[in-house]
């Protein structure tokens, strides 16, 4: 038991990926084995079977980290450019006024991010990531007026930008998803500390920007956000049992090889809920670009 | 046990050890200073310094709940407290033998009993403790740290956000934490350390503390 514990930890030092796949794959099938329409889900399944482990940490250039941290920015961008535009002005738009202010302050984050990423990728003699129909004007040139994304998901989320828990619902889900996407990118940026303090800078607002969303969605109530979302991911639950591939491996609860299940609580040992929300999880890019397939056009 | 020393042993990139700790006492500046060790060490135990500050902080605020707080609040406090607790433990276990002792804290310019000073001061040691972890990650010899601080810090972020946004609404990622750039903070530890220190009674030798 102990024996088995080190290898795996040191495996899980060397590569946290391979650490985390057997089970990551496990569940996959386990969710795909359940009840869930896999039709329904917006994403293309054989991309999440890839094999994790070829990808080696010297494979990935910083460049291309940022270029991929760009494209989930740009998609963030878009989508909250969008919906803080819906019905402004008029009787219903489509965020409450209480929240209008925290919607603009997330989607003026992701435009700075945008600016920023583009400015590093360029500073080291990369070409920057461009969106699908990428057809910049001089108003707004990180906004993709049509042909770039599909936010209902190719009809499956159908409410997104007229219905404010059905926003809610893909705005969590997009934010985890990115803490997931920048997490993944930390193991390429082991030779460069710059890249390494920048990422670690950009992901911890894109944190605050998750747990502004799940707050507000827990605000809205059970009936209209069933999962009552705390700012942190409790287990691994996802807002609907469709979205549960966003959320896979988020339950862990060995960190380092340390059980933390078994560490000391304020009373008796660590609680589940408290064990897993205590970290955030890695996904690669693979994972991440699969998951989030359905809503980019190509 | 034995594995605990093994993790310890990673950490230390396999030679550093208590021994060589124990050895350094020389290099104290003051006799009842406690000795952070050097190098990874220090950093870590630097890092376990300011999740027991947390942990310790909000213990007292869910022992002492302040007037007014709702069931919502008082859920996702004792959340936040047993996260932090988590952290703490995690941290002592990888240091091992090598973790300073429980520090001894000073909260009296906090009012447990007003919900305004409880989550003004909340928020601003989450936004010290996320500066601190974002400032301490690249310091690292084991570079394979900055994955597991990047889960952490991450998780203080959503506490950061979740204090601010319910003291004051959309004031969760204000740009008094963020920059023009989006940008988070981040704080050198010889910085973060001295500012932790308002709420810390134990004195510090952090003369190896990677900066």
């Amino acid at each position: 038991m102990m024996n088995l514990k080190n290898i795996l930890s040191e495996i899980g030092q060397t590569d946290p990926e391979v650490y985390e796949q057997p089970k990551d794959r496990r569940q996959l099938l386990k969710t795909f084995g359940a009840k869930v329409a896999v039709a329904s889900l917006p994403f293309a399944a054989s991309t999440l079977f890839s094999n994790k482990a070829s990808a080696k940490k010297t494979d990935v250039t910083p460049v291309q980290v940022l270029n991929f941290i760009l494209e989930l920015e740009y998609l963030a961008y878009n989508f909250y450019h969008t919906a803080n535009n819906v019905g402004i002005g008029g009787p219903a738009p489509l965020i409450p006024t209480a929240d209008q202010a925290g919607f603009l302050t997330i989607e003026g984050h992701k435009r700075a991010h945008i600016i920023y990423l583009n400015s590093l990728i360029i500073s080291l003699g990369g070409t920057p990531y461009t969106p699908t129909n990428y057809n910049p004007t001089a108003a707004n040139p990180y906004f993709v007026v049509s042909g770039a994304y599909d936010f209902t998901a190719g009809g499956l989320y159908p409410l997104v930008f007229s219905d404010y828990p059905t926003f809610t619902m893909i705005a969590v889900t997009f934010e985890d998803t990115f803490i997931h996407g920048y997490l993944g990118q930390l193991q390429y940026s082991l030779s460069n500390t710059m890249l390494q303090a920048q990422l670690m800078q950009l992901q911890c607002v894109v944190a605050r920007d998750a747990a502004y969303v799940r707050l507000v969605r827990r605000f809205l109530g059970y009936a209209a956000a069933p999962e009552h979302p705390a700012p942190w991911i409790t287990n691994n639950i996802p807002p609907i049992a469709s979205l549960q591939p966003y959320y896979n491996t988020e339950d862990d609860t060995i960190q380092e090889g340390i059980d933390i299940l078994s560490l000391p609580g304020y009373s008796g040992t660590t609680p589940q809920i408290s064990a897993t929300a205590a970290f955030d999880e890695p996904f690669d890019q693979t994972t991440v670009i699969g998951l989030l397939a359905g809503f980019i056009l190509s | 046990m034995m594995y605990q020393d093994a993790v310890f042993f990673q950490l230390a990139g396999g030679l550093a050890g208590a021994g060589l700790l124990l050895s350094s006492c020389h290099t104290r500046t003051g006799p009842s200073d406690t000795y952070l060790g050097s190098g990874d060490v220090a950093l870590l135990n630097y890092l376990y310094i300011l999740e027991q500050l947390e942990a310790a902080f909000y213990t007292q605020a869910f022992a002492t709940p302040y007037y007014g707080m709702t069931t919502s609040e008082l859920q996702l406090l004792q959340d936040v407290r047993d996260q932090e607790i988590a952290h703490r433990e995690f941290l002592m276990t990888l240091l091992g033998k090598s973790a300073v002792p429980a520090i001894s804290l000073n909260f009296s310019m906090v009012t447990f009993a007003d919900r305004g000073s409880v989550l003004s001061y909340a928020a601003t040691i989450e936004d010290m403790v996320i500066s601190g972890f974002n400032g301490a990650a690249h310091l690292f010899t084991n570079t394979d740290m900055v994955l597991i601080l990047g889960k952490m810090t991450c998780v203080e972020a959503r506490h950061s956000a979740y204090f601010r946004d319910i003291l004051t609404h959309n004031t969760f990622a204000d740009n008094t934490v963020v920059d023009v750039n989006g940008l988070g903070q981040s704080g050198s530890p010889a910085t973060v350390l001295a500012l932790a220190k308002t709420f810390i009674h134990t004195n510090f030798d952090s003369s190896k503390l990677p900066n």
